[in-house]
């Protein structure tokens, strides 16, 4: 028998996948940035491969690898659709969290609107100012010319 | 005759209308102004065949030997299409009833072969009176073919009416030849569904669609009566078959009308179910003719187009009822009783119908009454139960076709001319400027009231004859005391009859008392005022309309002018008459006669009416003719035929009411006071009575309309509120259950998730508790 299928790898990989799957979902349902929730979505993903490719091992089935690999082909596929959506909901509205998009609501009940968020503080913050002084530095052409940016 | 079968010949007569109404219908639209030529062609097809089968049986049946009462020999010639339905032992017959009579049974049956077989073969029939009615059905439909095109030139509608003209013509024709009561019954139904479509023909006018449903739920009284008498008919007689059939087992099934059952004294059952059937079939028949009780629907339904008036609701389908009781008279014979009641029917529908008519000032309901009241004089005229009886009903039936068609086709040229206005107070001195109407009107009204060289003189002579040979039978040979001792009564069950069946139970009701010499006499006097009354009323319509002072209404127009129902303007010329004025009477001279194709089928009409009349008086061909038709050799019938005679005593009475009726409508109507108000202050209260119409109409309003009318608003506030709040409610139970989960529908990314979630582990802990070890 392979030594590595052994059953305490099998369960510290299983924990590792459990633990992964969890921290996607609660952030699933308790992030609403957009962009955080795809990422625990790809991390519940994960989660799930991890067990997967511990349970092929332990069985020594090459199946749960392909399966894997598969899944990673579609992740990214599902990623690059993902973030457009993303990014146009961004275009769209400015924000990326998710209760700006509450249409599919029934007609008669009432948006769900946020706790009352601290207002903005609107006084610009004063930045310290240096007192000009010395003598301007004469320009140095090769130094124009090798700047990295513009 | 052999080279060209008539039976088949005889199917020609209804498939030729028929053809013509379907492709009236399919290309109606297509042929416009021509639509007219489908169903004419159909019409003028059936109509040659029609007169051709005519020919045969007249052939058939042979010329008349002597004046003699001798018996003739029965005609008829039956063909079967097919089968309509047909079951081998499908019903046993009721003991006791003669469709349970073995005498054609000879060996005891077992009891599966005891039960009879039941059939409905779709079978025409050709017989004397079949062939009388389909030519004046055809010959009449026509001539009002040919004027519709004329009346109802640019109208809308104009396909339509000729597809349903074709198609009443169809219908009459079938319901005239149809071998078997079940097809009488549809085709009584089809002709009703015709005419209640020409009733309501401009439906948008309110007037004609209250009158078409009016015509259609009343006729639906008689209609009711005619269904029970035809399923009355089956228990009786075990088949619904006119003519004799032979059963599969090689049986023959004496029909209720065919050879065998006629040649049987005691065929026919008295008693109760006799005379039930009998009064059903009156019933029927006074649904259909217009009879007393029944008659309401027939004035209003003169809001039709008048061409429809004159084919349906005058010359044919009304006649249907007297057809049914004339077809139907050995059914008759036993039940003097009921025969006395058509009569009665008869005899008072004349009267009454004759006095709303002398008070009317609608040229049209004048010709609606008088219609009707001479439809009455028919049914007065069958009830005698005689042969002379039935025959003089049909030549009346044949009389009246003609003169009323005339008479209804002259009031559409005048209406028409008038510009819609039928009123006879608002036209006057017509006969100057539509001479041809005027003159056929007069021929028409001369035969109407009974004028005598005219064609009514003599068919109502007959009737008057008929009546007379009842009401004092000992003048004319006793023939009357002959039939009222009654030989013909069942006789052949006499053995095996049990109470209901049998004589034993003749006049249950008392009603045979209705059939004595003072009835009948009664009666006599009642037509001779009523024909004096006719004449009255028919000279008062024609003195209003065509003498005086020449008076026309605003909105007629010279040269044809147009109803108000939409007629196209584009044809004013075709009233072909000088446009200009060469008189010095500026009005007088100025032609509004109707277009050619209107006055010609006048014309043609107006010849008929003069001498048809009397060129069958004289030969006696009709009554001869009419003779050979199998329901009038029954036995019954056939035994009480008289002598042809003219009777000349009766011919004077007539004529003198005739006479004293047209001299009263010339003192008060003729010339210059053809308008004035003489007959208003004659009559006095009675006036308002006749012109109220003896209040049938309210009388049937209070007493049927009205708590219709209230059982209906209770059952549609029942439907609105019990049965629709019923369904509301269940309606509703689904609504509020969504209302209460809707609410959790609040468009949220993390609630849906949640819910997903908790979902999911729902599943997990569910299968976590199945799978336990």
């Amino acid at each position: 028998m392979n030594p590595s299928a052994s059953l305490p790898l099998l369960q510290n990989a299983l924990t590792v996948g459990a633990i992964l799957f969890s921290l996607g979902l609660v952030g699933i349902l308790a992030r609403r940035n957009l962009i955080v929730m795809f990422l625990a979505a790809e991390m519940m993903l994960q989660g799930i491969s991890v067990s997967l490719v511990a349970w092929s091992r332990y069985h020594g089935d090459w199946g749960g690898h392909v399966l894997v690999i598969f899944v990673l082909t579609v992740a990214a596929c599902e990623a690059a659709v993902a973030l457009v959506f993303v990014l146009q909901a961004f275009s769209r509205t400015g924000r990326l969290d998710a209760a700006a998009w509450q249409s599919l609501r029934e007609a008669n009940v009432p948006r769900t609107v946020d706790h009352e968020l601290p207002p903005i503080d609107t006084v610009p913050p004063r930045f310290p100012t240096l007192t000009p002084a010395g003598v301007l530095p004469p320009e140095d052409e090769d130094a124009r010319l090798e700047r990295d940016h513009v | 005759m052999q080279e060209l079968s008539p039976t088949s010949l005889l199917v020609l007569v209804p498939l030729l209308p028929l053809l013509g109404a379907i492709l009236t219908v399919a290309l109606g639209r297509r042929l416009g102004s021509k639509a007219h030529l489908p169903a004419m062609a159909g019409i003028a097809g059936a109509a040659a065949v029609a007169v051709t089968l005519l020919v045969a049986t007249a052939r058939d049946v042979g010329p008349a030997r002597g004046h003699g009462a001798e018996p003739v020999r029965p005609v008829e010639m039956i063909s079967t299409l097919w089968q309509w339905a047909s079951f081998d032992k499908a019903y046993a017959a009721p003991p006791g009833s003669p469709a349970a009579d073995l005498r054609l049974e000879s060996q005891p049956l077992s009891r599966d072969a005891a039960l009879r077989p039941f059939s409905i073969p779709v079978a025409l029939r050709l017989d004397p009176l079949t062939a009388t009615m389909l030519t004046i059905i055809t010959c009449v439909g026509l001539l009002v073919a040919i004027y519709s095109t004329g009346y109802m030139h640019g109208d809308p509608g104009y396909p339509r009416f000729f597809a349903l003209v074709a198609m009443f013509v169809f219908s009459m024709s079938m319901l005239v030849a149809a071998s078997n009561f079940l097809l009488v019954y549809v085709f009584w139904e089809a002709v009703g569904a015709c005419s209640y479509l020409l009733i309501g023909f401009w439906f948008t006018k309110p007037e004609a669609a209250r009158a078409a449903k009016k015509a259609f739920l009343v006729n639906r009284v008689g209609d009711f009566g005619l269904a029970i008498a035809v399923f009355l008919l089956w228990m009786t007689y075990g088949t619904l078959d006119f003519h004799d059939t032979i059963s599969s087992q090689g049986v023959i099934m004496p029909g209720i009308l065919g050879q065998t059952r006629l040649a049987d004294a005691g065929g026919y059952v008295g008693g109760i179910v006799g005379t039930a059937i009998c009064l059903l079939l009156l019933l029927a028949a006074c649904g259909k003719s217009a009879q007393l009780p029944l008659h309401v629907w027939l004035p209003d339904a003169m809001e039709g187009p008048t061409p429809a008036s004159a084919l349906i609701h005058a010359a044919t389908m009304v006649t249907a009822g007297i057809y049914l009781i004339a077809r139907s008279s050995p059914l008759f014979m036993p039940c003097p009783g009921a025969l006395a009641l058509v009569s009665i029917v008869g005899g008072t529908t004349a009267l009454v119908a004759a006095l709303i008519g002398t008070v009317q000032n609608d040229l049209k309901r004048v010709l609606a009454y008088s219609t009707i009241s001479q439809l009455g004089y028919m049914f007065a005229s069958l009830g005698t139960g005689t042969l002379l009886g039935f025959t003089a009903a049909i030549f009346h039936l044949l009389t009246h076709a003609c003169f009323k068609a005339l008479l209804f086709l002259g009031a559409g040229s005048v209406m028409h001319a008038m510009g819609g206005v039928i009123d006879m107070r608002r036209f006057g001195g017509l006969r100057r400027v539509m001479p041809i109407t005027a003159a056929t009107f007069l021929v028409g009204s001369a035969a109407l009231a009974g004028v005598a060289p005219f064609a009514g003189f003599f068919s109502k002579d007959e009737i008057l004859a008929a009546l007379h040979a009842k009401g004092w039978a000992t003048a004319h040979g006793g023939h009357h005391a002959a039939v009222d001792a009654s030989p013909f009564r069942p006789a052949s069950f006499a053995g095996e009859a049990s109470a209901t069946w049998g004589p034993t139970a003749a006049d249950p009701v008392g009603l045979d008392a209705l059939d004595s010499p003072a009835t009948w006499q009664i009666l006599f006097w009642m037509a001779l005022v009523t024909a004096g009354l006719t004449a009255f009323y028919t000279f008062r319509a024609v003195f209003m309309t065509f003498t005086g002072p020449t008076r026309v209404p605003e909105g007629a127009h010279p040269h044809g002018g147009h109803d108000t129902h939409g007629h196209a303007h584009d044809s004013h010329d075709h009233g072909s008459h000088g446009h200009h004025a060469h008189g010095h009477e500026p009005q007088g001279h100025v032609s509004y006669e109707s277009p050619p194709a209107m006055t010609f089928p006048l014309m043609v009409l107006a010849v008929p009416s003069a001498l048809i009349g009397w060129l069958l008086f004289s030969t006696n061909w009709l009554g001869h003719f009419l003779s050979a038709t199998p329901s009038f050799t029954a036995t019954a019938v056939a035994s009480t035929a008289t002598p042809h005679a003219f009777h000349m005593d009766l011919a004077v009475q007539g004529t003198i009411a005739a006479a004293i009726g047209i001299v009263v409508a010339a003192i008060g109507h003729l010339g210059r006071r053809s308008d004035g108000p003489q007959l208003e202050r004659f009559l006095g209260p009675l006036g308002g009575l006749f012109a109220n119409k003896f209040f049938f109409d309210q009388i049937y309003a209070a007493l049927v309309v009205r708590p219709l009318e209230g059982l209906a608003m209770l059952a549609a506030l029942f439907d609105r509120y019990v049965i629709d709040g019923v369904v509301d409610t269940i309606a509703r139970i689904p609504l509020a259950l969504g209302g209460i989960i809707r609410r959790s529908q609040s468009g949220l990314l993390q609630r849906y998730a949640l819910a997903g979630v908790l979902g999911v582990l729902a599943i997990v802990v569910l299968l976590a508790w199945q799978l336990r070890p």
